[in-house]
């Protein structure tokens, strides 16, 4: 059963000249269980999809079925009581709130979800044994290491059981040893039958995934199924080109990581700054249909 | 710093009304120990009487302790005349030049009256005698506890000589602790200095009368006595109504008035100081509201609708001006100390009024912390966790 289902997803920002098309129909749909890498270089679309689909925000146009349910029409109240009981975020800037505790940080989305103190306490207490912080719960977030801080903040997304957890770029503040030990409690958590979704720059995490979609110019330039424990060949591609990037790429502002993907389109798709008419003639026309 | 507004207002506030509540139980107080048929008799049109007699305006705030105008012996002769008057005690000021031992003593208040001064104002001697009738012209004083102690450094000075004016006088006598201030509000009987009528005529030539007690014959007969005694007065002042006849629980109603003006102007200060108060409130909740966008951004993305976000910053707006408010009632308590040893005001703090104070700080906190809530909730959560 898919979880995640999006249909001809759009999304623009700005208004006139300063039109932005951020994502370009995008379709994608993510089963239950999968744990999938986003890859993209800056500016592709990622965060915005993700945004997106974490119900941050809503798409311009397009449909959005989140377990079954149609979630691209709701009020900003309907999508943070959504977001509270569905979605998990990790953030690649730990995001826990400075003034709490560690213990109170996780146990927060519960107090949202109006759950009483006691339970609170102990159903975050028993997450954060399980990410191997119960020697740290009454510490405040800036007497943790990186690691720590990111482990705490993995809790807090489980904290309400999600059916999604999203996870941006969650080691990228970190070092190797934290980065692993990360990510590994992420291939856990997926292993425990958890869907969750990866954005990096890293094609090393890639690893520990079972499908990876590369993102370009906000649209989904190849997508595939890879076996976990390995580093797709398309990634280590792009991971080696990376490394090559020439002086010629940055003057002319293409991402050297996204040369080795084949693209989907024969003709060179338009920049992020796409014109508005044509998108938005399209995308009256599908609401005409 | 934030919380000074609130402070400010609440402590005046509760600080004014209870100094107001404390002076009108002290006059009330007054009334039923000295019995509402005393009548006193000022010098100055002191207040404005509509036509059933009834005090519109008091006229001059100023002198009202002991008025200027002038009333002298001749007065006291009048108002000793008027039909249904039974005892009539004189209170002259004496510019008061207390030596003893070469060392001046300028607190006391020097006066001037009869025999039947402590009759009149129920009020009896501790140690020692009065003055009767026969001392009239003798130089003794019978002195307030406050003089005793402050002058004298003991408790029964009596047979001690001090001089006034360069005129040696004798002790004789020491009066009960005064608790109310009879002669007019804010005149502090334990610091007089009594001495017999003619000794002060004596003394200056003749005596400036601040004010004349008169006690009808009857309860009944209060009302026909000022009536003659104000006709009586208006005669002999050749028409001119230049003096003032009060009842007791007119007494109450001039203090009420004076002190209304004062609740008014003190009033309007601490409205003042609420407002900005409030207004500082808000400002430092908009201020902490921007600093905390990262904050906002985090606990919506973690699923805190608008409404638990406003909530948020909507308490914290309140608990900072109801605490503000505490401090302000806790400091009002200390002031009302502070008030009660330095004066002899004795300040009241009403339930009522610390709970209204309580109840308006923790509305402005209301009043002033939805804008700050309302911009908290309405911020974008991708926007939010974006800011630095």
């Amino acid at each position: 059963m898919p979880i995640i289902e999006l249909k001809e997803i759009s999304k623009i920002f700005g208004f006139g000249d300063a039109t932005t098309l951020a994502l370009d129909e995008i379709d994608l749909v993510i089963e239950k269980g999968e744990f999938v890498a986003i890859m993209g270089p800056s500016g592709s679309g990622k965060s915005t999809l993700m945004n997106l689909i974490g119900l941050l925000d809503r798409p311009t146009y397009g449909s959005y079925k989140l377990g079954g349910k149609d979630v691209s029409r709701l009020r900003t109240n309907q999508l943070a009581k959504i977001r509270r009981d569905r979605v998990g975020y990790v953030f690649q800037s730990f995001n826990l709130l400075p003034r709490l505790n560690v213990l109170e940080n996780v146990a927060l989305p519960l107090v949202y979800k109006g759950v009483g103190a006691n339970k609170r306490i102990k159903t975050a207490s028993a997450l954060l044994e399980r990410v191997g912080l119960s020697d740290r719960e009454y510490y405040l977030p800036k007497h943790l290491s990186g690691g720590q801080t990111q482990r705490a903040a993995i809790a807090r997304a489980l904290v309400n059981s999600p059916d999604i957890i999203i996870a941006d770029e969650p080691t990228g503040n970190l070092d190797s040893e934290s980065s692993r030990v990360v990510m590994e409690l992420l291939s856990d958590i997926h292993k425990l039958g958890n869907t969750i979704l990866l954005v990096t720059h890293n094609p090393e995490l890639t690893r520990y995934v079972n499908r990876v979609v590369y993102m370009h110019d906000g649209v989904i330039v190849h997508d595939e199924n890879t076996p976990i424990g390995e580093v797709p060949k398309l990634a280590r591609k792009a991971l080696n080109l990376f490394q090559r990037k020439t002086e010629e790429d940055d003057l002319a502002g293409v991402s050297a990581l996204m040369k080795a993907i084949p693209t989907k389109h024969t003709t060179k798709k338009p920049r992020a700054k796409a014109k508005k008419p044509t998108s938005r003639s399209k995308s009256m026309k599908r609401i005409k249909k | 710093m934030t919380m000074t507004g609130v402070i400010l207002g609440v402590l005046s506030v509760i600080t004014i009304v209870s100094i107001g509540e404390g002076v009108k139980r002290q006059v009330v107080g007054q009334i039923n120990l000295l019995g509402s048929d005393l009548i006193s008799v000022r010098p100055g049109n002191l207040v404005t009487r509509d036509k059933n007699g009834n005090i519109v305006k008091v006229n001059q705030i100023g002198n009202f302790a002991f008025g200027s105008g002038s009333m002298s012996d001749s007065d006291l002769e009048t108002i000793k005349s008027s039909s249904g008057v039974k005892t009539v005690v004189p209170i002259g000021l004496v510019n008061s030049g207390v030596k003893l031992d070469d060392v001046q003593y300028n607190q006391s208040l020097v006066i001037a009256t009869n025999d039947k001064f402590p009759a009149m104002l129920k009020q009896t001697i501790t140690h020692g005698v009065f003055f009767d009738d026969t001392d009239s012209n003798k130089h003794v004083v019978v002195i307030g506890r406050r003089v005793a102690e402050n002058l004298f450094a003991e408790n029964v000075p009596i047979g001690r000589t001090f001089t006034i004016r360069g005129t040696e006088f004798v002790v004789i006598g020491v009066f009960e602790e005064f608790n109310y201030s009879p002669l007019a509000y804010g005149t502090d009987l334990n610091q007089a200095i009594a001495m017999p009528y003619a000794a002060g005529q004596e003394l200056t030539g003749h005596n400036q009368l601040a004010q004349v007690l008169v006690r009808p014959e009857s309860v009944d007969q209060t009302t026909a006595a000022i009536a003659s005694i104000n006709k009586k007065m208006t005669l002999a002042h050749g028409g001119q109504n230049d003096f003032t006849v009060l009842k007791q629980d007119e007494n109450l109603s001039v203090v009420s008035d004076i002190l209304k003006v004062f609740t008014a102007f003190i009033s309007g200060v601490a409205a003042m100081s609420l407002l900005i108060g409030g207004i500082g409130i808000m400002n430092i909740m908009l201020v902490s509201v921007t600093e905390r966008t990262r904050e906002i951004g985090i606990r919506k993305a973690i699923g805190a609708t608008n409404r638990q976000i406003s909530e948020q910053f909507f308490v914290e707006a309140t608990i900072l001006s109801a605490t503000g408010g505490a401090i302000g009632i806790g400091l009002a308590f200390v002031v009302n100390a502070v008030l009660r040893i330095v004066t002899h005001l004795n300040p009241v703090i009403s339930l009522e009024v610390v709970l209204i104070s309580a109840g308006v700080s923790i509305a402005l906190g209301i009043v002033f912390g939805v804008i700050p809530a309302v911009r908290a909730a309405r911020k974008d959560p991708i926007e939010a966790l974006r800011y630095e």
